[in-house]
């Protein structure tokens, strides 16, 4: 795993209560028992980490983060798109 | 059960607090009996540029530890400070009622916790992000702290309340409302159990600031009734007491403290900040009557006393205009002298003290009252509280809008 994948997983782990050790790319987010509210503060960390927006409505159904994996991926495509508009500015 | 029609007798069977001279209410209520100063040089904060530099801030409370068996309420560590003071002194209150919690019959009890501000540490915090620091969000939990229903929420979904919920917010007689209208409540038949008080936590840099450039802050003390006041104190802290109807009490052998017998409330309708006698006077009376007192009937009276110029000396004159002569054979004191003005929380804590005075028979001091002001000529228990007879106690909450809340407490009900 890369450094990205390794940052989210450790704040995943930070907003569940009872961590878990074997979090991958493949588990469902629906196995780590996260609550609304502690999505919103999972996309805050995140947010805050990496200096990213993460498009993202409580009232929608969010497919992008279906899985940790997809979480990273989204996120990966959001640093990368960042750097382009740095890039450009 | 009493027929339709006929109030319901209401008695207090639980009390909690957090101040900042006793984060419980045994500690709180030794703090008294030493007479103990809980104002001190402000610190927590960068004090930048203040210039009032002193307050009453609680600094032995530890959510982890206080709050750490909640159960129901997943994210009250994540709360504003003021929501974390209404939980404990809710859950000092609830476990000295001996309820049992989830409540059985949920729809029967009341929570109505009030605050005068809600969590302004928390808007501070959020402000100085966005406009110092430009982070590009706030935290997502800001909403759900800042809200002034947001104390009462927690409390309510920890103990599993689902009768009426909500908040009271009338500056500094926030929890005398809050404790009135509970009170209310359960005489009416609308509930048999009412959580009630009020909690604040509001020192911080920006109220500072604000209650600073109202020049009511004293920069030496909270000195009521004395000759040298010279301001009141900005203080934290909750208080919280479980009202029962007598008849639900009696039922399940509870422990009876008090009976909460007379509430009565008005508005100047005047003036912002300047208090008038009538209000204040008119809401002891219909408080006197409502418990179907003579004024003569009350031993001590926990006043407003916030050590404002204007407070003391009007509020020793609408003593004076409703207990006449007995005025001067009153114990009045004001525990602010020791635990600060926590605002809207100020109502909750004096009720505590006002029940305890009651069960020791012992009335708290006024502190820092070396030479009482001509004009404030009552007996204020100066520096030390005194053993007395304590048969029937009122205390008086006045707020800045001219709203005035007046509780009385009486002895356990046969």
């Amino acid at each position: 795993m890369d450094e990205v994948a390794t940052k989210i997983i450790d704040i995943l782990k930070k907003h569940m209560k009872e961590p878990m050790d074997n979090i991958g790319p493949d588990t469902a987010l629906t196995d780590l028992k996260i609550e609304s509210l502690d999505l919103a503060m999972i996309v805050f960390d995140i947010e805050d980490t990496f200096g990213i927006e993460i498009p993202y409505n409580a009232n929608e159904e969010a497919a992008d983060f279906k899985t940790v994996g997809s979480v990273v991926d989204r996120v990966r495509a959001l640093i990368a798109g960042s750097g382009a508009a740095a890039a450009k500015a | 059960m009493q027929g339709a029609g006929v109030p319901h007798r209401v008695v207090v069977t639980g009390v909690g607090v957090v101040t900042p001279i006793g984060t419980t209410v045994p500690e709180f209520w030794a703090g008294c009996k030493r007479a103990q100063l809980g104002i001190s040089p402000l610190d927590g904060f960068d004090l930048g540029d203040l210039k009032i530099l002193i307050g009453a801030q609680i600094r032995d409370f530890d959510p982890k530890v206080r709050l750490k068996h909640f159960q129901r309420d997943k994210i009250i560590l994540h709360a504003d400070r003021y929501s974390w003071f209404a939980a404990a002194a809710a859950d000092e209150a609830i476990k000295q009622s001996g309820l049992e919690t989830p409540f059985k019959d949920p729809y029967r009890v009341a929570c109505i916790v009030g605050s005068g501000a809600g969590g302004l540490q928390t808007m501070e915090t959020c402000y100085r992000d966005l406009f110092i620091h430009k982070k590009r969000a706030t935290h997502p939990l800001t909403l759900l702290r800042f809200i002034g229903s947001s104390a009462t929420a927690h409390v309510g979904i920890e103990f599993g309340v689902k009768g009426p919920t909500f908040a009271t917010c009338s500056a500094c007689s926030t929890a005398a409302h809050a404790i009135g209208i509970g009170r209310d409540y359960i005489r009416h038949g609308l509930a048999d159990i009412a959580i009630v008080g009020a909690s604040e936590s509001v020192i911080n840099y920006g109220v500072m600031r604000a209650w600073q450039a109202m020049h009511v802050l004293s920069p030496e003390g909270c000195f009521p009734f004395a000759k040298k006041r010279n301001g009141t104190v900005l203080a934290e802290g909750s208080g919280i007491l479980v009202l029962e109807s007598k008849a639900h009490a009696k039922a399940r052998g509870a422990k009876m403290l008090a009976e909460l017998c007379g509430f009565g409330m008005t508005s100047d309708s005047r003036d912002m900040v300047n208090p008038d006698i009538d209000g204040p006077s008119e809401a002891m009376r219909l408080a006197l009557e409502d418990a179907e007192l003579a004024p003569g009937d009350i031993d001590y009276l926990n006043a407003h006393g916030t050590a404002t110029t204007i407070n003391d000396r009007n509020e020793t004159n609408a003593i004076k205009k409703v207990f006449g002569k007995h005025a001067y054979e009153l114990a009045v004191s004001s525990t602010k002298s020791m635990h600060g003005h926590p605002l809207g929380a100020g109502g909750g804590i004096e009720a505590v003290a006002c029940v305890k005075a009651l069960e020791d028979n012992w009335v708290p001091p006024t502190i820092g009252l070396d030479e009482a002001d001509a004009d404030c000529d009552l007996d204020y228990v100066p520096n030390q509280g005194r053993a007395k007879k304590v048969t029937y106690a009122m205390s008086n909450s006045f707020a800045f809008g001219g709203l005035n809340a007046v509780l009385v407490f009486g002895p356990p009900p046969a």
